[in-house]
C-alpha cells in the first residue's frame, strides 16, 4: 500500500507500468524500482540466501546487499531495488528451489551446519574421484547465483566508448558537486560521474549516469553506464564516492525487516511506502536517528530508539517466524517490531583509492579505515576521505551467551561469526588467507558491508586490534558488472588480402594463419597439388612479409644478420635467407632480392613480419648503419603461378622476355603484369617453374582474376595452403614454426651451407661455431614411411621404447605415391636409408630416412 | 621501370582495375562514411622540413606525406632527392572518412583534441586526422580495411 501522496515522492502516480514477478502481473508507478513496485504489492521476501537458502528481504536500498537480486528477462543478479520500473519485464527470484516463501534447500539451514561448515568445499566432494561428475551436476543446480542461459544469443548491445577528461569526478555528494564546480570554474574538462537515480545537472560539468569499476594506471578509470562503458583517462581524479552504511552483527541479523537507514529513507521519501508497522532504532551514529522523522511520516510506530553513542548495550538478539521478523531482545529486553533500523555507522568508500595505490589507515579513535598516500593525480574529498562524522564504535558481535540463531558476518557469502571462529581456530589467523578460505567480502557485495565487521571480529577472536589485522587488498570492480559490458563489441581484427573476396566466390574454405585469413584449399587439396605437378596453379602469397632495406649500408648490413652472403650479389638476384636470433635460433626466413646498389627486397613468413621488422631495427640502433628499414607487407599483394605452364602464362601477362636465358631461376624482374607495376621473383617454394609476383594491392583481384582467365586453357586453378604444403614437403623446404621451434639452429635444421662461418661476424655466429664445437644433439632430415601410414605431427620416434624424436611434417603425396614428413632424430640416424620407428595411433610403423628432397631432388624442374 | 616502382599503384596502366579493400564493407554504410583509400600515401625519411602536400610528421626525421592520387607522380618527383629515403605507401593504407565524436569515441581511445596522431582504431593501428568540425579522416593498413570498416559500421549503427 501507498502512503498519500508527499512531497518530494519518485513516483508519478498517473502513470502505471507493469511487469510480471514469477508470471504474476505486478503494477507500479513510472518511477519506481522493480523492488518498490513489489513492496507495495507486499512483496517482502526477495530472494533466498546463497548457501542456507535463509529469506532475504530489502536491506540496503541502494544497490549494495544482494538480498534483492532477481533474474530479469534472463539476465541474471540484477539489483531490484536500484533497477527502474520497465513495462513488461519478466521478472524471477533467484537461488530458489521451489518458491520464495517455501524453499526445499531452506533444509540446509536447518541440520546442514555441521555438514557445511566454512570451507566444506575444500574437504568434501572429492572421493571417490571418479564420482566427480555427479557431485559437480548436483553442485551447480543447487549453488551460483542466478542461471545463464548458455544457448541464448547477446541480450543487449554493449558498447565503449574512450573520453579523456581534465577532471573525473567520481560521485555526486555534495563534495563531489562541490569540486566539480570548482574544476569547472578553473576551465578545466570537467566530467562528473554518480550512480545515484537522479539525473545532475552542474554549469560547466558533463555529467554522467555511472558507477565507477575502478582505478587504474594513468588515470584509466572504467564506468559501467548500463549498456555503455566508458573508458575514462583523466588527468585528474577526484574521488567523492561516500561512505557505506555498515550493519551490526547480532544473532538473526539477516532477518526480513532488519534494514540500513538508506532503506527507509528511500522507501517512504522516494516511494511513499511503508517500511513497518512498528519499528526498532539502533544507531552507532546520527544515520539511525536520521530516519525517525521518515518512519513518523510513514505511520510506523516507533517502539525503541538505541544510540548506541549514549547507550552501551550488550546482547542483540533478533527473533522472527518465517524468516520474517518479529522481535528484538536488547540486553533481554524483548520489543515486538516487524522493522529494525541498524547502524553501525559509516565506513569511508576508500576501495577506488586503494585500486589507485593509495594507503588505508585505522583510525582506532573512530572505528573507520581511512585512505592515506593518495598516488599523484588522485584526490579524496568528503565522506571518503573520512568525514563521516560522530560514531561509536559497535561492538564486533552482539551475541549473547545464549544460542539465539546465527549472526551473519558476510550475508552475499553466508558466513557466519562462528565460521570466522572456526577458520581462526584452524589456522587462518590472517586476514587474507582467511578471506579466501571463508570467502568473505568475495561476493555481490565487494566487501561494502562485510569488510570492516570481518575485521573487527577478527581483532577480537586474535586479541589484538584492526590496525595489526589490516584490510585485505581491495581489486576491481569495485561494483559488479556484466561480463557483455566489458566485452564490448565482438570484432577481432583480421587481415585479409586484397584477394581475399575472390577466394570465398571460387568456394574457398578459409583458415587463420596468424591473424590472416588464408584459403585452406579450394575443395580438393590433393587435386590441387596435383594441377600444378601437371599444367599450372596459382596461390595468394600476399601474406607474406615484405620489407625495403635501402641505404648505402644495407648490404653490409644484411650481410651482419644473416648467416650467408649478400653482399657479394648482383642487382637482380635472388638469395634464399634464414634469420637468426642472437642465440643462433632460426627466428625467420624468406627470400632477400637485390633490387639496386642500395635497395634490397625482403621477404619474411606470413606471422614473421611485425617481428623481423622490429628485429631489423633494434639492431640498427645499435649499429648505427645508414640503412632505412620499411615495411610494405600490405602495400604489396603477391600470387604465386607455378607449373610446367607457367612461362607461357607469363608471356600472356606481360611483355618482358620470360624466356629461361632471360629470366633466369632466382632471378628478380621489373615488369607491368596484367597492367599492374610489379616485381617478378623467380623462385620455385612449391618445387615446379614459378613465378612470384609482387604488385601494389589495390589490383589484387584484377591480376588474380587475369591469370584465371588468360590461363585457362593452360589449365590454371587455384590452390590453397593445404597443397602448398604438400608440395614444400615434397621438396623437404621447411616450415620455420612447424618443422623448427625456439631451439632449432640452421646446422642442426640440416642447412649448414647457410652458415658462412668464415665471414668476420653475424648475429648468432657465436652460438652456431659454440654447436660444431659441442656436436649436434639432433637433426632434421626427411622420412618415408614403409607401410603408406602417415603418422601425425608431433609423433614420437621411438628409439629401444623410448622416445627419440619427433615427427614436425607429414602428408600423403600422390605425386610420389607414398607418405612422406620432416622428423628431428638423433644424429647417429640422420643417414640416407636408416631405420626410424614412429608411433602411430599406439602402433609402431617403420619409415626410412630420406636426406634429399623427394621431389626433383635436382631441381630441374624450377630451372627447367 | 626503376627499382621501386612496383610500390606505386599510379604507375598502373589504364586499363587495369584499381578496388578497394572497403568497397564490400562499405556496401551498405550508413551516410556521412566516405572511402577514402584513393589517396597517395608516402613515406619519408631523411629531412621532412618544408615538404610539400599534407604532412604528418612523425619524428624529426620520418613523416608521412598526403595528397591526392591523381597528384602521386607529381609529388613523389618532388619528394625525391635531398638524400630523402621516400616509399610509395599509396597501396599500403585504406582510409575512412567519418563524421562526429561520440562514434570516435567507440572506436579509438586517442584524445580528440590532439589530432593528428597514430594509435588503435578498432584495435587497428591508425593515423587519424580531423578535419574542419566533427569531421575525422582514419588511415589504416589495407588488409585491415575489411575489418576496420565493419567495425565502424557497426558503431555507427549503434548510435543511429
Amino acid at each position: 500500500m501507498r502512503l498519500e501522496p508527499q512531497q518530494g515522492e519518485r513516483i508519478d502516480r498517473s502513470h502505471e507500468v507493469s511487469f510480471t514477478f514469477h508470471g504474476a502481473s505486478v503494477r507500479g508507478f513510472e518511477g519506481d524500482t522493480l523492488a518498490s513496485a513489489l513492496y507495495a504489492e507486499g512483496q517482502r521476501i526477495f530472494s533466498r540466501s546463497f548457501k542456507y537458502h535463509r529469506p532475504r528481504g530489502l536491506l540496503c536500498c541502494r544497490g549494495t546487499c544482494p538480498n534483492c537480486m532477481v533474474q530479469v528477462d534472463g539476465t541474471p543478479n540484477v539489483r531490484a531495488c536500484v533497477t527502474p520500473i520497465r513495462e513488461g519485464a519478466s521478472v524471477e527470484a533467484q537461488n530458489v528451489w521451489g518458491s520464495l516463501d517455501h524453499d526445499l534447500l531452506a533444509i540446509t539451514d536447518k541440520i546442514g551446519g555441521p555438514f557445511t561448515p566454512v570451507g566444506f568445499y575444500y574437504r568434501t566432494m572429492i572421493r571417490p574421484r571418479r564420482a566427480w561428475p555427479l557431485y559437480e551436476k548436483f553442485l551447480r543446480n543447487v549453488a551460483g547465483l542466478g542461471k545463464v542461459d548458455k544457448h541464448a544469443g547477446r541480450a543487449s548491445r554493449y558498447d565503449v566508448e574512450h573520453r579523456h577528461a581534465e577532471v573525473l569526478v567520481i560521485g555526486g555528494g555534495e563534495s563531489g558537486q562541490a569540486a566539480a564546480r570548482e574544476a569547472a570554474a578553473e576551465g578545466r574538462h570537467t566530467v562528473l560521474v554518480d550512480n545515484g537515480p537522479d539525473p545532475i545537472e552542474l554549469e560547466g560539468v558533463e555529467t554522467i549516469q555511472g558507477t565507477a569499476l575502478g582505478t587504474f594506471e594513468g588515470g584509466l578509470v572504467p564506468v559501467d553506464a548500463g549498456l555503455v562503458l566508458y573508458r575514462f583517462r583523466a588527468g585528474h581524479v577526484v574521488v567523492a564516492a561516500g561512505a557505506v552504511e555498515q550493519p551490526l552483527l547480532f544473532p538473526g541479523n539477516d532477518l526480513v525487516g532488519v534494514v540500513l537507514p538508506e532503506a527507509v529513507r528511500r522507501l517512504v521519501g522516494r516511494w511513499s511506502l511503508r517500511p513497518g508497522t512498528r519499528a526498532v532504532v539502533i544507531s552507532a551514529d546520527d544515520g539511525g536517528l536520521d530516519t525517525l522523522p521518515y518512519l513518523e511520516r510513514a505511520g510506523t510506530e516507533i517502539a525503541e530508539v538505541v544510540d548506541l553513542r549514549e547507550t552501551r548495550v550488550h546482547e542483540i538478539a533478533a527473533q522472527g517466524r518465517g524468516g520474517r521478523l518479529a522481535s528484538v531482545e536488547l540486553d533481554g529486553l524483548k520489543v515486538g517490531c516487524d522493522l529494525l533500523v541498524v547502524s553501525g555507522g559509516r565506513q569511508p568508500a576508500y576501495a577506488l583509492l586503494a585500486h589507485a595505490g593509495a594507503r588505508v589507515e585505522y583510525d582506532d579513535g573512530r572505528g573507520i579505515f581511512v585512505p592515506t598516500d593518495l598516488p599523484p593525480g588522485i584526490e579524496v574529498v568528503g565522506p571518503a576521505a573520512g568525514e563521516t562524522g560522530d560514531a561509536a564504535i559497535p561492538a564486533a558481535t552482539y551475541n549473547g551467551a545464549a544460542k539465539k540463531g546465527k549472526c551473519f558476518v558476510c550475508i552475499c557469502e553466508d558466513v557466519t561469526d562462528k565460521d570466522v571462529k572456526r577458520a581462526i581456530a584452524e589456522g587462518f589467523d590472517s586476514i587474507e588467507l582467511a578471506k579466501r578460505y571463508t570467502t568473505v567480502t568475495m561476493g555481490p557485495c565487494q566487501g561494502k558491508l562485510c569488510h570492516v565487521p570481518s575485521i573487527r571480529l577478527y581483532a577480537r577472536e586474535n586479541e589484538t586490534d584492526e590496525a595489526t589485522i589490516g584490510t585485505t587488498t581491495a581489486r576491481p570492480p569495485w561494483q559488479p558488472v556484466e561480463l557483455g559490458l566489458l566485452a564490448g563489441r565482438p570484432h577481432e581484427p583480421a587481415q585479409r588480402t586484397a584477394i581475399h573476396h575472390r577466394h570465398k566466390e571460387l568456394g574457398a574454405k578459409m583458415m587463420w594463419t596468424g591473424s590472416w585469413r588464408r584459403p585452406h584449399s579450394y575443395g580438393d587439396p590433393a587435386a590441387e597439388a596435383k594441377n600444378v605437378h601437371d599444367s599450372l596453379g596459382v596461390i595468394d602469397v600476399s601474406t607474406l612479409g615484405k620489407l625495403i632495406v635501402s641505404g648505402p649500408d644495407s648490404a653490409a648490413f644484411l650481410e651482419r644478420l644473416y648467416p650467408n652472403r649478400f653482399g657479394d650479389m648482383k642487382a637482380g638476384r635472388i638469395r634464399y635467407g634464414v634469420l637468426n636470433s642472437d642465440a643462433g635460433r632460426i627466428m625467420d626466413d624468406g627470400t632477400l632480392a637485390r633490387l639496386s646498389e642500395e635497395d634490397f627486397y625482403v621477404t619474411t613468413t606470413s606471422t614473421g613480419a611485425g617481428a623481423v621488422v622490429e628485429w631489423f631495427e633494434w639492431w640498427n640502433a645499435i649499429w648505427r648503419m645508414d640503412v632505412e628499414i620499411v615495411n610494405v607487407t600490405g602495400a604489396l599483394a603477391a600470387v604465386n603461378v607455378a607449373g610446367p605452364n607457367a612461362r607461357e602464362l607469363m608471356t600472356r601477362l606481360t611483355d618482358l622476355d620470360v624466356s629461361n636465358d632471360a629470366f633466369m631461376y632466382l632471378d628478380a624482374k621489373h615488369a607491368h603484369v596484367a597492367g599492374a607495376p610489379s616485381l617478378l621473383l623467380r623462385i620455385g617454394f612449391v618445387g615446379e617453374l614459378g613465378y612470384e609476383i609482387h604488385f601494389p594491392s589495390p589490383y589484387g583481384e584484377h591480376v588474380w582474376n587475369e591469370i584465371l582467365a588468360k590461363g585457362a586453357d593452360l589449365g590454371v586453378k587455384p590452390f590453397g595452403l593445404e597443397p602448398q604444403r604438400i608440395l614444400r614437403l615434397e621438396k623437404m623446404h621447411i616450415l620455420v614454426g612447424q618443422d623448427t621451434d625456439s631451439e632449432s639452429n640452421v646446422l642442426e635444421a640440416s642447412m649448414p651451407w647457410i652458415a658462412k662461418l668464415d665471414k668476420d661476424d653475424f648475429v648468432g655466429k657465436w652460438s652456431l661455431e659454440h654447436v660444431l664445437e659441442r656436436g649436434f644433439r639432433e637433426q632434421l632430415v626427411g622420412f618415408e614411411m614403409e607401410n603408406g601410414v602417415v603418422p601425425a605431427e608431433g609423433g614420437q620416434i621411438v628409439i629401444d621404447g623410448r622416445p627419440g624424436g619427433r615427427v614436425t611434417s607429414a602428408r600423403w603425396s600422390n605425386q610420389l605415391d607414398r607418405a612422406i614428413g620432416m622428423a628431428w632424430v638423433p644424429p647417429n640416424l640422420a643417414e640416407e636409408d636408416a631405420e626410424l620407428t614412429i608411433k602411430v595411433d599406439g602402433s609402431v610403423e617403420k619409415a626410412r630416412v630420406r636426406l634429399r628432397p623427394f621431389f626433383d631432388p635436382e631441381g630441374e624442374h624450377l630451372r627447367t | 621501370m626503376s627499382h621501386l616502382d612496383f610500390l606505386s599503384p599510379d604507375l598502373a596502366a589504364d586499363d587495369a582495375v584499381w578496388r578497394s579493400p572497403l568497397e564490400r564493407a562499405l556496401a551498405h554504410a550508413p551516410e556521412g562514411v566516405e572511402d577514402l583509400t584513393r589517396t597517395a600515401v608516402f613515406e619519408v625519411r631523411g629531412d621532412v622540413d618544408g615538404l610539400e602536400g599534407e604532412v604528418v610528421r612523425l619524428t624529426p626525421e620520418r613523416a608521412y606525406v598526403l595528397c591526392p592520387f591523381e597528384e602521386a607522380g607529381r609529388v613523389r618527383m618532388r619528394l625525391t632527392g635531398a638524400g630523402r629515403v621516400v616509399v610509395d605507401a599509396s597501396a599500403g593504407w585504406a582510409g575512412l572518412r567519418v563524421h562526429g565524436e561520440t562514434l570516435m569515441h567507440r572506436l579509438t581511445d586517442l584524445d580528440l583534441n590532439a589530432l593528428p596522431a597514430l594509435g588503435a582504431l578498432a584495435h587497428v593501428r591508425a593515423l587519424v586526422i580531423r578535419d574542419e568540425g566533427d569531421s575525422f579522416r582514419l588511415y589504416f593498413a589495407q588488409e585491415y580495411g575489411h575489418s576496420v570498416a565493419e567495425a565502424v559500421i557497426d558503431a555507427a549503427e549503434g548510435l543511429a
